[in-house]
């Protein structure tokens, strides 16, 4: 496939390579070179090797070749009659004053989707729309490569940002306040009433019967207070995490919100045969093997669960209304403890006060997360009308999937009641929305001013998605913003939303940073031009979903990450190219530099390292030889 | 992620949709070479899904990592079907 000028221009220190056959006497010109964009694929099915005495496109250019060379061979010196001498200009020496003026380099974390893979394109621009599809490598065809890459982009970038935005004075406005009130427990017990005492919370005894009379495709259910000293014990795949909430006065979102502090609500199920809702294979386990402790998502060390067994009728564990019974139920016991909550009347143990403000003057940036919306056990409840509650809120699967505006408040009330249970160490649970980190920290930024969050449901069908992603397109082209983050939970055929959300927005000339677990096993199925800045969520150290709870979501090192791209993007900063291959040091070396340059210390989260090997994950996926 | 001997060995194989629930998709693989369900989370599509669609995909042959059976497996097994002392 022969280049452009534009291409030319921008790769004009990068080695020439013919990209079909030419005779002696051809003076080179940009149609006679292939597209350095392609080389890492070609080097790597072994159909080029560029060797240090391979010619830049700059010397090329102009020059008449005195021998025949065929296509893919790299232009050499005494294939020419002259070559023009080298410039130094390479990228390395031009930026290099630029660091040294400016001390040192400020770094972004990101990650680059290539799309190369199993098919190479070569495209002949003489012949007229020739194309030719060849397969490169059978072995290249099992996963799309997604690549990572260190962002070192020199001080000076990142100085102008923060000139710029300190030297607006931006233009403080609250527009709305929310106070949580925290109410702490320390034992759950059952008793004759569900009541709140002290520091006691007792839950009815008879409550089981009355929550299964609620819906028709219950047929029984139980449920079992986990204490700390209970964490060894077996559990079956947890289904969704829940903070206990309730308003106080207002609607949700703003107002004042009481929660109880070391008690959530933990929702497993089956069907009457015994199958698991949602069964794909196993998660289920010895608890504290599972659950990585203190993810935003996942229940912290020392918390006390209320965990339901719901089992519902035969057969509709993978239908629609079998998962969302299951969550019905199980929110009865929860209801109820809210009602007791309400009539709390002790002062709170603390308050915290969550006020969303909009900052007129600074960069105004927008937060999509992509949820999933393909069917049962791919939905969530927007907007219920209790934090986490069930009634009032909307599937986005009946929605349509279509963006949804929220409020940063209302995500962090409880505005969205996940039902996702799939891929347990990437999934986003209901408590993770409820302490959102990046949510947190971009409402929290001085130098930003969040607009929103807008949840976009992820539909099973490409036309599907698309739909929904030009609706996001047009939205974000209203809202006018200067910058968007891009978050999507798991992976899968999400991730082709995931790519045409980065499109539409990109296109629209808006800096987009994007953030997946991706790594090994959560390679991007898609890609395009615009996902240049991507963080990934990855924690575990082999790259993997290793099933354990909520260990490669988001956290705040990574709000922190995406931020800090976010930033040195919008102003003007480009991205360097992406590694090959994914590579988990690339993160780390990028905390440290944004460490250094920020003066800042960011706490990597623990991943499942810390936690007591399960024989499971000792024998499958962390032999000796493989841990390090 | 574990090493796998014959981790190169991937072939191109096709199957038939013939079972589409609200959360899974259920396919049988063609020539009688067994079934396959996944979230539908996990499968691309261009066009609504049908049974009795033809899809494709490449696949290698599952291999067994170890001679023990993992022993957590077991557990859990056994787990599921016991009855818990501490619910109500």
């Amino acid at each position: 496939m022969s280049i452009t000028v534009e291409t030319a221009k921008e790769h004009a220190n990068d080695p020439a390579v013919s990209c079909c056959r030419f005779e002696a006497g051809t003076v080179i010109d940009v149609a006679n070179l292939e597209d350095p964009a392609i080389f890492p694929d070609l080097e790597d099915s072994g159909l080029l090797e560029i060797g240090e005495d391979c010619l830049t496109i700059e010397q090329v250019l102009g020059a008449k070749l005195i021998k025949t060379i065929d296509a893919l061979t790299p232009l050499k010196a005494d294939m020419f009659d002259s070559v023009k001498a080298a410039t130094v200009a390479t990228e390395e020496v031009v930026e290099a004053p630029v660091v040294e003026a400016v001390q040192a380099p400020v770094a972004t974390a990101v990650q680059q989707t290539v799309t190369a893979g199993n098919v190479l394109k070569i495209k002949i621009g003489e012949g007229k729309d020739i194309e030719l599809e060849i397969p490169m490598t059978v072995q290249a065809g099992a996963a799309v490569a997604t690549e990572q890459a260190t962002v070192v982009a020199p001080l000076a970038q990142e100085a102008p940002v923060a000139a710029a935005l300190s030297a607006v004075k931006s233009e403080e406005k609250v527009v709305r306040n929310l106070t949580k009130k925290h109410y702490k427990i320390s034992e759950v017990k059952i008793g004759p009433e569900t009541k709140i005492d002290g520091q006691v919370l007792y839950i009815r005894e008879d409550i089981c019967k009355d929550a299964v009379d609620s819906d028709d495709l219950v047929v029984d259910m139980k449920f079992e207070v986990i204490t700390p000293d209970m964490y060894n014990k077996y559990s079956e795949t947890f289904m969704d995490v829940q903070p206990i909430a309730t308003k106080e006065e207002g609607e949700l979102g703003h107002g004042v919100t009481r929660v109880l502090d070391d008690v959530i609500m933990v929702v497993t199920g089956t069907d009457e045969g015994g199958v698991q809702i949602g069964e794909f294979g196993s998660s289920e386990g010895i608890i504290d093997r599972n659950v990585m402790w203190g993810r935003p998502g996942a229940p912290d060390k020392g918390d006390i669960f209320v965990k339901t067994e719901v089992v519902i009728k035969a057969g509709t564990n993978m239908e629609r209304p079998g998962p969302l019974a299951a969550h019905k139920v199980s929110d009865f016991i929860t209801q109820e403890i809210r009602n007791a909550l309400k009539a709390v009347t002790r002062e709170a143990d603390s308050v915290e006060e969550l006020v969303q403000k909009r900052r007129k003057g600074n960069k105004k940036v927008v937060i999509v997360k992509e949820i999933m919306g393909q069917g049962a056990m791919h939905d969530n409840l927007i907007l219920p009308v209790e934090p986490v509650g069930v009634l009032g809120g909307k599937p986005n699967v009946d929605l349509g999937n279509v963006p949804v505006m929220l409020a940063p408040t209302e995500v962090l009330d409880g505005g969205i009641h996940a039902l996702t249970c799939i891929g347990p160490a990437s999934k986003e649970t209901s408590r993770h929305y409820w302490r959102e980190p990046l949510v947190q920290m971009a409402m929290h930024d001085e130098e930003i001013d969040l607009c929103g969050v807008i949840f976009i449901g992820s539909p099973q069908v490409n036309s599907e998605k698309f739909y929904v992603s030009n609706r996001l397109g047009m939205i974000v082209e209203a809202l006018d913003v200067d910058g968007a983050i891009i978050t999507t939970e798991g992976f899968g055929n999400n991730h082709i939303d995931f790519a045409s959300h980065h499109e539409q927005i990109g296109m629209r000339g808006i800096p987009v940073v994007g953030m997946t677990f991706s790594a090994n096993q959560g390679a991007l199925v898609v890609g395009n031009k615009y996902m240049t800045h991507m963080v990934d969520l990855n924690k575990s150290s082999q790259g993997i979903e290793n099933e354990i709870l909520s260990n490669n979501t988001l956290c705040k090192e990574d709000a922190m990450r995406a931020l800090t791209m976010l930033k040195a993007s919008m102003a003007g900063e480009t991205v360097k190219a992406a590694e090959r291959k994914w590579n988990p040091n690339v993160k780390l070396n990028n905390v440290d530099t944004i460490e250094n340059e920020l003066d800042t210390t960011l706490e990597l989260t623990n991943n499942e390292q810390t936690l007591e090997k399960s024989k499971k994950r000792l024998a499958i996926y962390e032999t000796e030889e493989n841990v390090g | 992620m574990r090493e796998l001997k014959y981790q190169s060995q991937q072939l191109y194989m096709e199957g038939i949709i013939v079972g589409i629930q609200d959360g899974a998709v259920t396919m049988d693989l063609k020539g009688r070479l067994g079934t396959l369900k996944v979230p539908r989370r996990m499968l691309v599509s261009d066009f609504e899904l049908e049974l009795g669609q033809e899809v494709g995909f490449m696949m290698g042959h599952p291999e067994v990592l170890d001679a023990a059976p993992c022993q957590q497996y077991i557990e859990n097994m056994r787990e599921k079907t016991k009855e818990d002392e501490n619910c109500v």
